[in-house]
């Protein structure tokens, strides 16, 4: 060990022996050390890159074809929703619903042709969404079972299961943000930053209506590669974004085939969804009305009909005990009224939802007024 | 080298006292009790109570499950606890029953006799975990069987790679006492009660374990040793995840460094009065 070498050689007689005081010297150096090499760390880690400056034109462009075809890393996702705590049954070790609130960390793999894999990670536990060719597996360790689903003939590379109602990876959430892009929204890019350790240009997505809750969507891509490394909603309601899923560190080297290869485990109870079974989900009105829609692009407001039994547990007995959590979630949330007449509003930091006495379900990337006055106005 | 023999012979009659001591003894037992338990509870229970979640879901299909979860378990208190009453002795014990100046009379410097207490603690630490994880696949086993291994993400692997994961498990959870086993060798050179050295002891690695289970602190999380100890949960995914272990041997290694330090430091000044 070094410290005994300073001063355990036979005979000799160090500052240490001499002075036994300034032993405590070497703690509080290490101490220094240690917190000063992560502050400086961290410091460093930011400064400035020697990208050359692109256009959000040509940056577009470059985002359309990535210069890497597997990418692989570990990503951490970030979510501030607003939402009250959620004591769902269902939710308990790794799903893709815990993407919803905190941090989460998954594991990304994609060969870029038919290959990819997502381990949503928790503690001793793992959500698995495995895609070979036609065949996407969803393995659920905490539940131990698997869904099979067989994709259809024409490529449908983001058609995961429909529960998974948040962007996977930051590919995916990039692929989603763009195409939202139109003439009510500001394109921009802002200088370079530094993610995963590496160079990427920001691409600034800011909605031109005053009137929505997101402020603006920052993507990072990488400066090599064009690849999107992360992706970032603000609110208009907060300093930090409201969403941010990025990797914490990427590589683009091949990835292992092995890894797309899934059999389900012994013991695992298999649910099999043949192709054809994956239809467009309806599962926003199951009854059959489809939802209204007031208003376009970002202050887009959907108006739906909710079924009159869908709410009856929220007077009665309700049956099971999560439907019991969601009827005294939904008695805690505020009243609001209108125009439109009153009922219980939902504010998120990137969407609002009221849910009128009569029954009608109003969500949008909007404030409550402007809500309420599409309500009025349907 | 005769001074290495000499701390050879130094480090083998101490860790004859660890082994030796009837209330260490009484404490590896405590450690073997726990996944023995869990295995019995897993197979009398009724199935209608849930998988629960984590290590214990997969228990009852594979008896390396029951290690892994006793494990998991005990790190929360048992296996700290472990490792405070052998820091307790480790230099309060000694100072208190005034052995501590029979070992400072033979020719051995206090900074080597310092590094032989640790090497012991961290080797007492050792035989702590390596008793859960035998107990626990032996417990396992037999309640529940051994053989191939379904990990976390679904893929199977062999029963010997699997006990290759779980010798890696070991070793981590055995560093990352060590860490703590700093903190005890420390708080052991500031008193001659070693109760209040264990009690110490124990209420950091308590206290470490609260602060980690708020959320509103979570700033302070990637500085707290026992927020990654579960991360040995990390070897059982396929392939291995190294970050936050990674992570955690940086964070435990800061922590030995300091506390070992300051253990010299506070050592070399200590009066040894009986």
């Amino acid at each position: 060990m070094a410290i005994s070498g300073l001063v355990t050689h036979d005979g000799g007689v160090t500052v240490f022996d001499r002075n036994p005081r300034l032993r405590w010297a070497v703690p509080a150096t290490l101490v220094a050390l240690i917190v000063g090499g992560t502050l400086v760390g961290s410091v460093a880690a930011s400064a400035d890159s020697g990208l050359p400056p692109l256009t959000a034109q040509e940056l577009l462009v470059q985002a359309q074809a990535p210069n890497a075809t597997s990418v692989s890393g570990t990503v951490e996702a970030t979510a501030d929703l607003g939402l009250p705590e959620l004591p769902m049954s269902s939710s308990r070790g790794a799903n893709p619903t815990a993407m919803l609130s905190g941090t989460n960390t998954a594991r990304v793999w994609s060969d870029g042709a038919g290959g990819s894999r997502v381990a949503l990670l928790a503690d001793a536990d793992e959500y698995d969404i495995v895609r070979n060719g036609q065949d996407v597996w969803a393995y659920s360790n905490a539940d131990r079972t698997v869904e099979h689903y067989v994709l259809p003939d024409r490529d449908a590379p983001t058609d995961i299961p429909a529960n998974v109602s948040l962007p996977s990876t930051p590919q995916e959430a990039a692929t989603q943000a763009l195409a939202a892009i139109d003439s009510s929204t500001a394109v921009t890019t802002s200088g370079v930053d530094r993610v995963a350790g590496r160079d990427v240009y920001e691409l600034i997505l800011t909605p031109k209506p005053s009137d929505t809750l997101v402020a603006k969507v920052v993507i990072a891509m990488d400066g090599a590669t064009f690849v999107p490394l992360r992706v970032q909603v603000y609110s208009t309601q907060m300093q930090e974004p409201a969403f941010e899923i990025g990797f914490t560190s990427v590589d683009f080297g091949a990835v292992d085939p092995a890894l797309f290869a899934f059999t389900p485990p012994a013991g695992a109870t298999v649910t099999e969804h043949p192709a054809g079974s994956m239809t467009k989900p309806t599962t926003d009105a199951p009854n059959g009305p489809k939802p209204t829609v007031v208003g376009t692009g970002w202050s887009t407001v959907a108006i739906m009909t909710v079924p009159a039994d869908a709410l009856a547990g929220t007077d009665s007995a309700p049956a099971s005990d999560s439907g019991a959590q969601a009827a005294s979630m939904l008695q805690a949330l505020p009243t609001t009224s209108g125009a439109w007449g009153s009922g219980k509003v939902l504010e998120g930091t990137l969407f609002t939802a009221i849910l009128t006495d009569d029954g009608r379900l109003a969500i949008g990337a909007v404030s409550p007024t402007t809500l309420g006055a599409a309500l009025a106005a349907s | 080298m005769s001074a290495a023999n000499a701390s050879l012979r130094l480090l083998g009659s101490e860790m004859h006292l660890i082994v030796g001591r009837r209330r260490n003894q009484a404490g590896i037992l405590v450690l073997a009790a726990v996944p023995i338990l869990i295995a019995v509870a897993l197979k009398y229970s009724s199935p209608g109570h849930g998988r629960g979640t984590g290590f214990i879901a997969s228990a009852t299909s594979n008896g390396i499950f029951v290690a892994l979860s006793a494990l998991t378990i005990e790190l929360a208190l048992f296996l700290p606890l472990a490792v405070a009453v052998l820091s307790g002795d480790a230099i309060a014990g000694e100072a208190n029953t005034g052995t501590l100046r029979y070992l400072l009379t033979v020719p051995v410097q206090r900074t080597r006799l310092l590094v032989i207490k640790y090497i012991s603690l961290v080797i007492g630490a050792l035989i702590g975990v390596v008793v859960v994880t035998v107990a626990g696949i032996i417990a396992g086993g037999i309640f529940f069987g051994l053989g191939p291994v379904t990990l976390l993400s679904g893929d199977q692997i062999t029963l010997v790679a699997a006990l290759g994961r779980v010798a890696l498990a070991v070793l981590y959870i055995t560093a990352c006492l060590a860490g703590l086993a700093a903190i005890g060798l420390f708080v052991s050179t500031l008193t001659e009660q070693p109760i209040a050295a264990m009690i110490t002891v124990t209420i950091i690695s308590t206290a470490m374990w609260i602060l980690d289970g708020i959320s509103q602190l979570d700033w302070i999380h990637p500085w707290l040793p026992v927020h990654y100890w579960p991360s040995f949960a990390d070897l059982f995914r396929n392939p291995m995840f190294f970050d936050s272990m990674r992570q955690g041997l940086l964070v435990t290694l800061g922590y030995i460094a300091v506390f070992a330090t300051l253990a010299w430091a506070r050592f070399a000044q200590k009066d040894i009065t009986s």
